[in-house]
């Protein structure tokens, strides 16, 4: 069995924005700081700590964001919008195809769970791969301000970028 | 220059909606992000809106006044004077007031400059007429 974890490698959230006013917002890239993922020939298992987001950077928006407003996203992701809920995803099929595999799952996420499908590549040592998660079916209300002008985008990327230890 | 024209219900007595628009300490909070930071006298205030848009906020500071007022006509106008505190933007209004029983109407003219502005007018006619409505439910419970 492969173990990952943030000592190699990344999970990386990417939300989008929406709403009259989504020029006034920022495109978010996330990291999620704590998260551990468990890799067989037959079984992909992923589990995230909802408190361990990490802005990384944004693009767009009328003023750059500096460190306090990351620390300010950081804290609004935990106090409004996963609340510290359950983030954890188990496949139920792998299928091995060449240059990676083909996973079919399903996610818990805040307590609701969904099924959801993503492509892994491997080349070498070095894993990757992508999965949209739409808020809503999760029923999550994807995050607005500004009276509701301006939305998070319903659809976020998550993905996986990570180095295979070696004997893997 | 944004114009915008909005009505509001309050199902009180015109001569209640008269005092409640005109006191200044009361009026200013319903206006998401508003505060009175000083009232001068009952016709001028110091106050400050903090507008949040997710992570970012911008707070514009300056005064509010009663600019006009008919008693009689049951309109008056407050003047909003503000600037952008973390900018060289500002934000000014002239907010009519036609008061009536049960609720009443609302003509504004906005003039905003600086970051705000740079959404363009249209997402900034947008914004202020979302913010605009949400002040209005509030003033049907002040």
């Amino acid at each position: 069995m492969t173990t990952l974890g943030p000592e190699n490698g990344t999970l990386t959230v990417r939300t989008g924005k929406g709403g009259a006013a989504a020029k006034a917002g920022h495109n978010l890239v996330i990291e999620v700081g704590r998260w551990q993922g468990s890799l067989t020939p037959d079984a992909v298992e992923l589990n995230a700590d909802a408190r361990s987001m990490r802005v990384v950077s944004g693009s767009g928006g009328i003023s750059p964001l500096g460190e306090e407003e990351r620390n300010g996203i950081a804290r609004t992701i935990d106090e409004e919008v996963l609340k510290g809920g359950n983030i954890f995803y188990r496949s139920r099929a792998v299928t091995a195809r060449e240059g990676g595999y083909d996973v079919e799952g399903e996610l818990d996420l805040l307590g609701v769970t969904r099924p959801l499908s993503f492509a892994l590549s491997v080349d070498g040592d070095h894993l990757t791969g992508s999965a949209q998660v739409k808020q809503t079916d999760w029923r999550m209300k994807p995050y607005s301000a500004l009276f509701g002008t301006l939305k998070v985008a319903d659809v976020v990327e998550v993905s996986i970028d990570a180095t295979l230890p070696k004997g893997s | 220059m944004v114009e915008l024209d909005h009505s509001f219900s309050t199902g009180k007595p015109a001569d209640y909606n008269w005092d409640a628009v005109l006191d200044l300490d009361r009026i200013i909070p319903c206006v998401e992000g508003g505060k009175v930071l000083e009232l001068e006298n009952p016709d001028l205030a110091k106050a400050e809106i903090k507008v949040k848009m997710g992570a970012m906020s911008m707070t514009f500071k300056g005064t509010v006044e009663v600019a006009s007022k008919d008693e009689a006509e049951r309109r008056a106008v407050l003047r909003v004077k503000s600037k952008d505190t973390g900018g060289s933007g500002y934000a000014n209004a002239d907010v009519a007031f036609s008061l009536n029983d049960g609720g009443g109407t609302i003509h504004t003219e906005a003039k905003i400059t600086g970051k705000a502005a740079s959404m363009g007018e249209g997402v900034v006619a947008t914004v202020l007429d979302a913010l605009i409505k949400d002040f209005t439910t509030k003033l049907a419970a002040i």
